[in-house]
């Protein structure tokens, strides 16, 4: 951009370019005229047709009056002040970590001004405003701080590991938060949390299991790399919801009686299993990782006397995990929505408590209306996991090619 | 790298000190069916510059990656600075932090700066502290000419620096042999000599070298015996000049008239 503003006048955007542009790009042959007007139509009344509905003829009661149903499900309402301390720590966490790495590009737009979109449209009023509102100055606040230490580059690398610990920990700490000192049993999560948690604590340990079943699959020694490939092809080999149900009616068959493993909560079960499904998945996707690289690489890292744990853990895996970003990503967007699938485990999850709200006797008739919010809700989380996985991409890709 | 670009002739020839560095014995190395090394046998002395020249398919690149254990050796023994080596893994881990080996095709980590693949291996595998295998790093890039490149990574340098990166990083390590595997072969032509420049210098500090490579003018001016490979099996060893002017074998002369 500035080599080019040296060499000619800032162009500026005139009828006359504006025309030529639309010209060349939308009506440049009959059938390419054919196309746009059509295309236009059919947006145009799409358009309108959902803004019409979500303005004038919907009715949002419905979702207004199972506000708590759909956000936190049967979560007591005693004990709802153990989410906030966590929510503030996710958003705290997730700003500092924006503004460490990635400062604000308009691209990014969208996903905030929907987020904001959804946080005003739900918490208007109320405590739970002023409690939402704190917790987008905390993040508003880490934001600054994030882009205030990244001038610096030794308190940048200090900032890094901070944050990055933070992160590791805000899991393991909501859990905590939510059931220490007769806090809230798991079967009485639900709503959003309890997708969230699901998706969570899928996620984290299905990649935390995945990549070293990926290195036992690569393995050398028979044990291991068969163990692996078996376990693997398993898992694939049935659908999820089959494994909810394994998970549900006979696990508990199969549980050790050692105290707490014994009777392992139903919400437990169901976190175990979809992160041992995750697992299997990423273990392949990572597998693909691994034989991307060249044989150079490792041999490189041999020939300088790096032992094989060095190798595996310096030279190999970040570069395999680099290059099957998006494939895992796309993995964790598709865990994101199976957890709509513990429905068969009578959990009351978004999407389960969504039916219940449209069962309502008062509210017959509204489905379009709570459907739409569950979908907009699934679609929001969906994009954002997306556009978290292109900046990390690209921030990644620094010197490549 | 002030002065490399002079002719080798004008530093003080470094003559080998006669201590064996590497000794083989009969090594043999099986790929299935095939034997690409038929009993090779040779000893090379301390801050000896041995070029290995072959046809493609000879074994002297297996021979080469034998001597670090990439490809281990199927019958035979070798012995290097008076380790032998084996399945020991001791003995391995010791060898290869001695023993520097440069690729044809770099094999730098495209996911690190240039300092950080330098200094990698010295603080894993030396526990050298991060600032002194910062400052090692340094002089190192400046030794292979290339100071003002250390946060670049390698898909930002010319293939002559990044072969030029790859030397520094294998000279990081302190050492005492360095094994160079066709290192000019992926090179564009105005490139090579940068890489050659560096080895020159190399080989004028005393380091002992084996580099397997057709540069034939580099073989002349810098090495101080060529070994000559065919099918598996060490056909011919001389100095350059025995070599190039009056070769013995008949495969020799045959590889000679089809290269010069």
């Amino acid at each position: 951009m500035t080599t080019q503003s040296l060499t000619r006048p800032v162009a500026r955007l005139t009828f006359a370019r504006a025309g030529r542009w639309v010209r060349k790009n939308l009506f440049s042959s009959w059938l390419n005229s054919l196309l746009t007007v059509v295309t236009f139509a059919v947006i145009a009344w799409v358009g309108f047709s959902v803004i019409r509905f979500v303005l004038v003829s919907a009715d949002w009661t419905v979702v207004e009056a199972n506000r708590r149903l759909l956000f936190i499900g049967r979560f007591p309402k005693a004990e709802e002040w153990r989410i906030w301390p966590a929510l503030w720590a996710v958003m705290a966490v997730g700003g500092a970590a924006y503004g460490r790495w990635a400062p604000f590009a308009r691209r990014d737009l969208p996903v905030i001004a929907l987020g904001l979109l959804f946080v005003f449209a739900f918490f208007a009023e109320g405590t739970a405003a002023l409690l939402v509102g704190v917790g987008v100055l905390l993040a508003a606040a880490a934001y600054l701080g994030g882009r205030f230490v990244a001038r610096d580059e030794r308190r940048a690398a200090v900032a890094s590991r901070l944050i990055l610990i933070a992160g590791a920990l805000l899991l393991p700490v909501t859990v905590v938060l939510f059931t220490v000192a007769s806090g809230v049993r798991t079967t009485l999560w639900g709503g959003l949390l309890l997708n969230i948690m699901l998706a969570s604590i899928g996620i984290a340990g299905g990649f935390a299991l995945g990549v070293p079943l990926a290195l036992a699959r690569a393995s050398t020694m028979p044990v291991i790399r068969v163990t692996a490939t078996t376990y693997i092809e398993l898992v694939r080999a049935g659908p999820l919801i089959a494994w909810l149900f394994l998970a549900r009616f006979v696990l508990p068959d199969f549980l050790p009686p050692i105290g707490p493993i014994a009777d392992l909560h139903i919400v437990a079960r169901a976190m175990l299993v979809l992160a041992g499904f995750t697992a299997a998945y990423v273990a392949e996707v990572v597998r693909g990782g691994l034989q991307s690289l060249p044989h150079g690489q490792e041999e490189a890292a041999q020939a300088l006397g790096l032992s094989g744990f060095q190798t595996t853990w310096l030279i190999v895996l970040p570069q395999a995990l680099r290059a099957v970003i998006p494939a895992l990503v796309s993995q964790f967007i598709s865990l994101w929505k199976d957890t709509t699938l513990v429905f068969g485990l009578s959990l009351l999850e978004l999407l389960g408590a969504s039916e219940a709200a449209i069962a309502q006797q008062r509210f017959i008739g509204r489905q379009a209306e709570v459907l739409l919010f569950a979908g907009f809700v699934f679609w929001l989380v969906s994009l954002t996991m997306s556009r978290l996985s292109q900046r990390i991409e690209r921030s990644l890709g620094v010197g490549e090619r | 790298m002030a002065g490399a670009n002079e002719s080798a002739s004008s530093y003080p020839e470094p003559s080998p000190t006669g201590r064996p560095m590497i000794v083989t014995e009969n090594v043999t190395k099986w790929f299935g069916d095939f034997q690409a090394l038929k009993g090779i046998t040779t000893s090379i002395a301390e801050g000896e510059v041995v070029v290995v020249l072959g046809p493609s398919g000879s074994g002297k690149s297996t021979f080469i990656r034998t001597l670090n254990r990439l490809e281990p050796h199927d019958g035979g023994r070798i012995v290097i600075d008076g380790v032998e080596l084996n399945d020991d893994l001791r003995n391995l881990e010791h060898i290869r932090s001695e023993v520097g080996m440069v690729f044809q095709s770099f094999n730098l980590f495209p996911h690190l700066t240039v300092e950080r693949n330098i200094t990698l291996a010295p603080q894993k595998v030396r526990h050298l502290p991060r600032a002194e295998a910062r400052a090692l790093a340094d002089e190192l890039l400046v030794r292979v000419g290339i100071p003002e490149q250390a946060d670049k990574f390698p898909g930002q340098l010319s293939g002559g620096q990044q072969q030029r990166v790859a030397i520094a990083r294998a000279l990081a390590m302190r050492p005492k042999i360095m094994l160079f595997d066709e290192p000019t072969s992926a090179l564009d032509p105005e490139m090579i000599k940068e890489v050659l420049d560096v080895m020159r210098e190399l080989a004028a500090s005393g380091m002992t070298m084996i580099v397997v490579s057709h540069e034939m003018g580099f073989a002349r001016e810098v090495a101080h015996r060529l070994i000559f490979f065919d099918e598996g099996l060490l056909v011919e060893e001389g100095t350059p000049e025995q070599f190039f002017e009056h070769p013995r074998e008949d495969r020799t002369k045959l590889f000679l008239s089809q290269i010069l």
